[in-house]
């Protein structure tokens, strides 16, 4: 079958890819060129790479990941990445497989960490031991040894694969409940502070459907399937709202998100306690914190004692707040 | 083919990828539509002998 014949707006050849929100159709060839200057954007506006620094990408084998770390590639930095085996049954035996089919076709650096392997514990066996949702223990343990694995390996900055989907969810979610603290700490990068790295998001502008969009173009081989413990939670509520907009009114998710980095976030300056606690060492890992004991540290000494619990006993427990 | 979870359909005659998305009741802004292996935009032309896979682009941004 022949397409109805939606033309791509820069060379006007077939189109491959329809995106309302830049009210245009895109060949292959332009839209990948124009995800790129996105990222570019991206990175000059928010000063977020220098072409000297040594870049470890946190990698899923989901989509955003494996595009950002192609995209960078191609971009010429020089970007390692780091897998965490966090233990979610069939789901994480996958994804590792992506993340280390990815790495070996380009002759990437890997690193990987195994919870279970290298703590004694996995996320759904967290999420037993310390009662909360497992999206919890996931954040914490997977922020920890994102942290510890940029400043232990002497990056000078770590990068994430957050897109402007995940972080439009988020700041509706922290608007709802008009959450000050949190508002005032989500944007795309957070500078190196007492033993953190510093830590940046590049494709806040681009859509998780453009990241897919890029992998299937690009053929890179990226786990489909959804977190089997994130189905139900709020950031994907918060998603559907936003893509209901967004049918309405192409452009709104972006406007949302950039124009709070523009317009709202420098008035939140000074508002977050993390710009003004006092850090001191883990007294158990040495990682920095504002307690005595740190939040990975806890999640570890609950989970490491408690009997195993397989996936299948927590399907669809994400609902917690994010 | 549909994704997460994973089931095959079969969808009779001539539809666009917007109209087929619609008869589905999913949302254009959290799919793409790979015809034949081939990703395709809203209006291609799909027909009763095209493969369509029909794959969801949310992820739980963890």
């Amino acid at each position: 079958m022949v397409a109805a014949g939606s033309k791509c707006r820069t060379c006007r050849g077939p189109a491959v890819i329809d995106l309302p929100r830049h009210n245009a159709n895109f060949c292959a060839e332009h839209f990948l060129e124009l995800c790129k200057r996105q990222v570019v954007k991206a990175i000059d506006h928010f000063e977020m790479l220098s072409s000297t620094d040594k870049v470890l990408v946190a990698v899923s084998g989901g989509k955003d990941s494996l595009a950002l770390w192609d995209i960078l590639i191609q971009l010429g930095y020089q970007a390692d990445g780091l897998y965490i085996g966090l233990g979610i049954g069939d789901y994480s035996e996958t994804s590792g497989q992506h993340a280390r089919a990815f790495a070996e076709e380009r002759g990437l650096r890997l690193i990987e960490v195994s919870l279970r392997a290298d703590y004694g514990y996995d996320i759904p066996t967290a999420a037993r031991a310390t009662r909360r949702v497992p999206c919890s223990g996931c954040g914490t343990s997977k922020r920890h040894l994102f942290d510890k694995a940029a400043i232990e390996g002497g990056y000078s900055v770590l990068v994430t694969g957050h897109n402007l989907d995940d972080e439009a969810a988020v700041l509706f979610g922290n608007t709802l409940r008009w959450d000050v603290e949190y508002l005032a700490r989500q944007l795309p990068v957070l500078p190196a502070r007492d033993g953190f790295p510093k830590k940046v998001k590049p494709l806040v502008r681009l859509t998780e459907r453009e990241t897919a969009a890029w992998c299937i173009l690009r053929g890179i081989d990226y786990l489909v399937d959804e977190c089997p413990m994130a189905v139900g939670n709020k950031h994907l509520t918060y998603k559907a709202a936003l893509n209901s907009i967004e049918a309405e009114s192409p452009g709104s998710k972006a406007a949302f998100y950039l124009n709070f980095l523009e317009n709202m976030a420098p008035l939140l300056q000074g508002h977050s306690a993390a710009s003004t606690d006092s850090l001191h060492e883990c007294r158990q890992c040495g990682a920095p914190t504002t307690v005595e004991l740190c939040a990975f540290c806890r999640v570890v000494s609950k989970s490491a004692a408690h009997e195993p619990v397989p996936v299948e006993m927590l399907m669809g427990k994400g609902r917690g707040r994010r | 083919m549909l994704r997460n979870p994973r089931r095959e359909i079969d969808v009779d005659g001539h539809r666009s990828v917007n109209a087929l998305l619609a008869h589905l009741g999913l949302p254009r802004e959290s799919h793409l539509v790979i015809r034949n292996g081939t990703l395709v935009p809203g209006d291609a032309d799909l027909g009763p002998d095209d493969t369509v896979e029909v794959r969801p682009v949310i992820s739980g941004g963890c």
